[in-house]
């Protein structure tokens, strides 16, 4: 066991250093530099493009910057070139803002999936089955952006109340209560769009999950014995089907840093997507380099964790 | 046991159940769009705007984004800025005086064309009498400075290594002459008293002398790096209000202005508007009311470079950033305006006081009572920040936004709506095809001519851009004056298009293509990826070429691959672009033949002596009407020219709640309210400090 994690740790250690310089690499190469300027403007004289380059080492050898990166990382001293804010305080901001979100569309996404899934399996075939395939494929097959604009058009135009930010603008509620639902509410569409390709995916896997488990001939032995089906379903089928996602949590963790650009936009939402993704628009390098360093660790940690809980859950497994 | 399976089976069913129902709990209390406009008795006092992107730094000096100039246009204010006329009107600074001091050097040796050889001091007296009538009114005073010595360190960089040589410069004795307006012919009209050659025949080697052993070749360029026969210094006086205050109460001084000039030019804080101040020889202090800025030459769009927004110096000085720098625990050594915290709580005189900035949310400010002018009508301006344009749309129908800049295809139908007023104008920018004219067939203007004539600018306008663009002959602003309205815009007529390329001597081949000396007319056009409107030229002018039998191959590039691969390399044939303009009419960096180098603007190489000439005059002149005039005869050489096929320039639309108005108080005391009207360049915003919104849509006579 300590063996195993101490093998773990080194070799992710290693995978996050090669990870660390191939992004490094990638956004350099890639054309296009980091320019509080534009280069385009007649305004704006080659010198003092050149002096932003130096302000910002771009100068100086690949390999130099990135040991300047890294340094300042580890020492907390990244700043965005864009505003000069500190780049953690920035995610950690951004952070809080994408977590209820995350938070609820996780819910949704896991609480929904089981039982629809559970159901299509057992009544493999049936119309519910049907129904919920085609349902699946159509909510992964339509883009989210044309989805969130018709669910806001009939929200906005239907019932009046806004739905875009994280609250209502401009009303500013002497009640905790009101602002506490004026919250949630701003929550419900986002987090549902954000959920939807999640069930519609994930009910899949439970379903296909249940029915390898129910064809399992201690299930067959389990009905032959005369159990009731629930009992069978529920207690024989669904715990071993349960054990690949368990394993899934651990995968969840790099989504805490994801957040949905389109979403995002869309709703306005000032999470951590929509920053990332005008960071890459600018070329705001240590922006980008630091967000691809921490999912770089939430992902490796998050196959740590996978493997721990697998073995925890499967007395089969031993590492 | 089978009470914990039921419980699982409801366990399953429940919890998505129990969630979705708090979720949808959650409607009972929200607000309505209706509490949030109508209900909201604070709203009426509010102007709410949005924007697709947020500010990055709130500082007027350091930032170069769209949302921050616009939140600083509303905190910061400058001395001066254009009225609806477009010419200048008087704001931190009630008044200003531009005037000149022109120098020349004595040569004593040399013989001058009226009086031969004369001293110093009788060449003065001669001067001033001969210096009389019409022609020399400006020139109010003319003194004799005398000669001295001046020991001076020069800093060469040669091959990329720097030398500091020490010189010891003895110069001549100079005459000053002091004009009451800047005239940059100046010299060219002494000519007839001093001779032809008086100031050109001036040897500055002579004068400068070097401590160490240096050769003569390069001393004598030295010297004239630093000793000019001539020179002129504009000198604009600038004179404050009295009684400005800054947000925090302090006044708005002369040293004020001086320190923000000071910041712009100091290399720490990488300002990106310095080449603006560049020409700036010094920035004095008179008095705390009086600021004197003297320029190193003629550069006529200095005035306008004073719409800076002016900075408080007791805020941002070397002493309050030390302070701050200890305060935050960072090094004082690497703590420049930059790193502030100004940035994010930004202290200005403009109307409105900094009040809130929720990142990526929204930017509040509050009226600022202390308005030297008065304070604005709203108590409070927000700017949202709402990436999305649809949303947007929504948010502006609810009335949780004020104003809404309408997409071209939507124009037809929102101009006609009740609910809202309209402003329309054009915009401050062109599309164009660019030929690199230093690849054959573009050396030839018959050939630029012929392909503009055969595109139909028309149809590109009406069918790629819903209508919403206008044709454009050159390269000004075409709400200014500087535009030659008398130039026709090319006519689309194909054959004679084909008529003009068979002048140029390419004649139809068998095979349909023109051809001259056995070469086929090919060429490549390129443009920017992710733009859908230069995605339909593309294909329109393609389309249009290949029928008057040019073979055309289309690229769409990414954009920094094309900007720096291709244009900037000059790496091209023709290219799809657009450029925004300001209203000067300074076209040096995109005109000017000297700008034709890699990495510079003057991409497609466009060269002509006589543009060339008057792009320095343009710049130089300091008379509008003089400007003018110039500016039409270099628009008319590049209508001949033809360096660029001008597409259009873009029209924009925006929307108003009806219910705003211009709220003004008349002299006896009553409230008076007025339509918004919009200024001659289209800004409808002119007046934004007495804009109110009404209750009701009020029933005003237009």
């Amino acid at each position: 066991m300590l063996s195993f994690l101490g093998r773990s740790v080194i070799q992710k250690t290693i995978t996050l250093f090669f990870v660390s310089v191939v992004s490094f690499l990638i956004i350099h190469l890639a054309p296009g530099e980091p320019s509080q300027i534009d280069p385009l403007n007649p305004k704006f004289t080659p010198e003092i493009v050149e002096r932003m380059r130096k302000e910002f080492h771009l100068d100086r050898p690949l390999h130099i910057q990135y040991l300047l990166f890294y340094r300042d990382l580890f020492t907390g001293k990244t700043v965005s070139w864009r505003d000069n804010l500190p780049v953690l305080g920035k995610i950690w901001d951004r952070f809080l803002n994408s977590l209820p979100l995350f938070i609820v569309g996780t819910l949704l996404t896991w609480t929904f999936s089981f039982p629809v899934g559970i159901r299509s399996a057992i009544q493999r075939d049936g119309p519910y089955d049907k129904s919920m395939t085609f349902l699946a494929y159509l909510l992964i097959s339509i883009p989210g952006f044309f989805f969130a604009y018709i669910l806001i058009i009939l929200v906005v135009t239907e019932l009046h109340v806004p739905v875009i930010g994280m609250e209502s603008f401009g009303v500013t509620s002497e009640s905790k209560i009101v602002q506490i639902m004026d919250r949630i509410w701003h929550l419900v569409l986002p987090s549902f769009l954000g959920a939807t390709g999640g069930i519609a995916v994930l009910s899949r896997y439970v379903r296909s999950q249940m029915l390898e488990i129910i064809g399992q001939d201690y299930v067959r032995t389990a009905r032959a014995k005369g159990l009731a089906p629930e009992r069978v379903y529920y207690h024989h089928a669904l715990r071993n089907a349960l054990l690949p996602f368990v394993t899934m949590f651990g995968l969840i963790l790099p989504g805490l840093i994801g957040g949905s650009v389109i979403i995002e936009s869309i709703f306005s939402w000032p999470g951590m997507g929509r920053m990332a993704y005008e960071a890459i628009l600018a070329r705001d390098y240590p922006v980008i380099l630091t967000l691809n360093f921490i999912t770089a660790v939430l992902v490796l940690l998050g196959t740590l964790i996978s493997d721990l809980l697998y073995m925890l859950v499967d007395p089969r497994i031993r590492l | 046991m089978i009470g914990i399976i039921m419980n699982i089976r409801r366990f399953l069913i429940a919890a998505p159940a129990i969630i979705t129902v708090i979720l949808l709990l959650s409607y009972f209390w929200v607000p309505t769009y209706e509490d949030q406009t109508r209900g909201n008795p604070d709203r009426l006092k509010q102007y709410l705007t949005a924007t697709i992107g947020d500010a990055t730094i709130l500082n007027p000096i350091l930032s170069a984004d769209s949302a921050s100039s616009q939140i600083e246009g509303l905190v910061f204010e400058g001395l001066i800025d254009r009225n609806e006329d477009l010419s200048f009107r008087g704001r931190v600074a009630h008044s200003w005086r531009i005037y000149e001091h022109a120098y020349f050097f004595l040569r004593e040796q040399a013989p001058t064309a009226r009086w031969g050889q004369v001293d110093a001091g009788s060449l003065v007296a001669r001067l001033k009498e001969a210096m009389t009538g019409p022609d020399w009114e400006h020139v109010k005073a003319i003194d004799l400075i005398a000669s001295k010595t001046i020991p001076q360190n020069i800093t060469l960089s040669e091959d990329g290594i720097e030398h500091t040589i020490a010189v010891q410069i003895q110069t001549p004795a100079q005459i000053r002459l002091t004009l009451d307006k800047v005239d940059q012919l100046l010299f060219e009209k002494l000519a007839p008293l001093l001779g032809k050659d008086y100031f050109a025949d001036f040897n500055p080697a002579d004068y400068v002398h070097a401590q160490s052993d240096i050769e003569s070749s390069r001393l004598t360029a030295l010297a004239g790096q630093v000793l000019s026969p001539t020179t002129h210094n504009p000198i604009i006086e600038f004179y404050l209000r009295p009684g400005v205050m800054f947000h925090d109460g302090q006044p708005v001084t002369a040293e004020d202005v001086q320190f923000t000039y000071q910041s712009i030019v100091n290399p720490k804080n990488l300002s990106p508007r310095i080449p603006d101040y560049e020409p700036v020889q010094s920035v004095e202090v008179v008095d705390p009311l009086t600021v004197r800025i003297i320029y190193k030459r003629l550069y006529s769009p200095a005035l306008g470079t004073w719409a800076m927004g002016i900075l408080p110096k007791h805020l941002l000085d070397a002493q309050a950033l030390e302070a701050e720098a200890r305060k935050r625990g960072q090094a004082p050594e690497t703590f420049t305006m930059r790193q502030s915290t100004f940035s994010r709580h930004p202290i200005g005189s403009g109307p409105f006081k900094f009040g809130e900035w929720r990142s990526d949310q929204y930017i509040r400010l509050n009226r600022f009572d202390g308005y030297w002018e008065g304070p604005p009508n709203y108590q409070q301006y927000v700017m949202r920040i709402i990436p999305d344009p649809l949303t947007q749309e929504m948010e502006f129908y609810a009335g949780t936004i004020d104003d809404y800049s309408v997409l071209p295809h939507q124009v037809a139908r929102l101009k006609q709506d009740e609910r809202f007023q309209s402003f329309s104008g054009t915009a401050f920018g062109y599309s164009y095809i660019g030929y690199n004219s230093r690849r054959p067939p573009f050396d030839d203007p018959r050939v630029r001519r012929a392909l503009g004539m055969a595109i139909d600018k028309h149809k590109i306008m009406e069918y790629v851009l819903y209508g919403q663009a206008e044709p454009i002959t050159g390269p000004f602003v075409k709400q200014t004056d500087y535009y030659n309205h008398a130039i026709a815009p090319l006519p689309y007529d194909p054959e004679a298009a084909v008529d003009l390329l068979a002048e140029a001597g390419w004649v139809r081949g068998k095979d349909g293509f023109l051809q001259k000396e056995g070469r086929r007319l090919a060429f490549t056009l390129i443009t920017n990826n992710g733009n859908p409107i230069r995605k339909a030229i593309l294909a329109i002018a393609q389309d249009a070429w290949k029928k008057i039998g040019i073979q055309v191959e289309t690229d769409l590039l990414e954009w920094s691959v094309f900007i720096q691969k291709r244009v900037n390399q000059l790496d091209f044939d023709a290219v799809v672009l657009a450029w925004s303009m300001g209203i000067e009419p300074d076209l040096f960096q995109i005109w000017h033949s000297s700008q034709s180098n890699p990495f510079q603007l003057n991409f497609v190489g466009f060269r002509n002596a006589e543009a060339d000439d008057l792009i320095l005059k343009i710049r130089r002149e300091y008379d509008h009407p003089t400007q003018v005039a110039y500016s039409h005869r270099l628009h008319e050489i590049i209508a001949d020219e033809q360096p660029y096929t001008f597409l259009f320039v873009n029209r924009w639309t925006a929307l108003l709640d009806r219910r705003i108005v211009r709220q003004l108080t008349a002299a006896d005391g009553s409230v008076v309210y007025k339509l918004i009207e919009p200024t001659k360049l289209g800004t409808y915003t002119f007046n934004f400090n007495q804009w109110i919104k009404l209750p009701q849509a009020p029933a005003l006579a237009p």
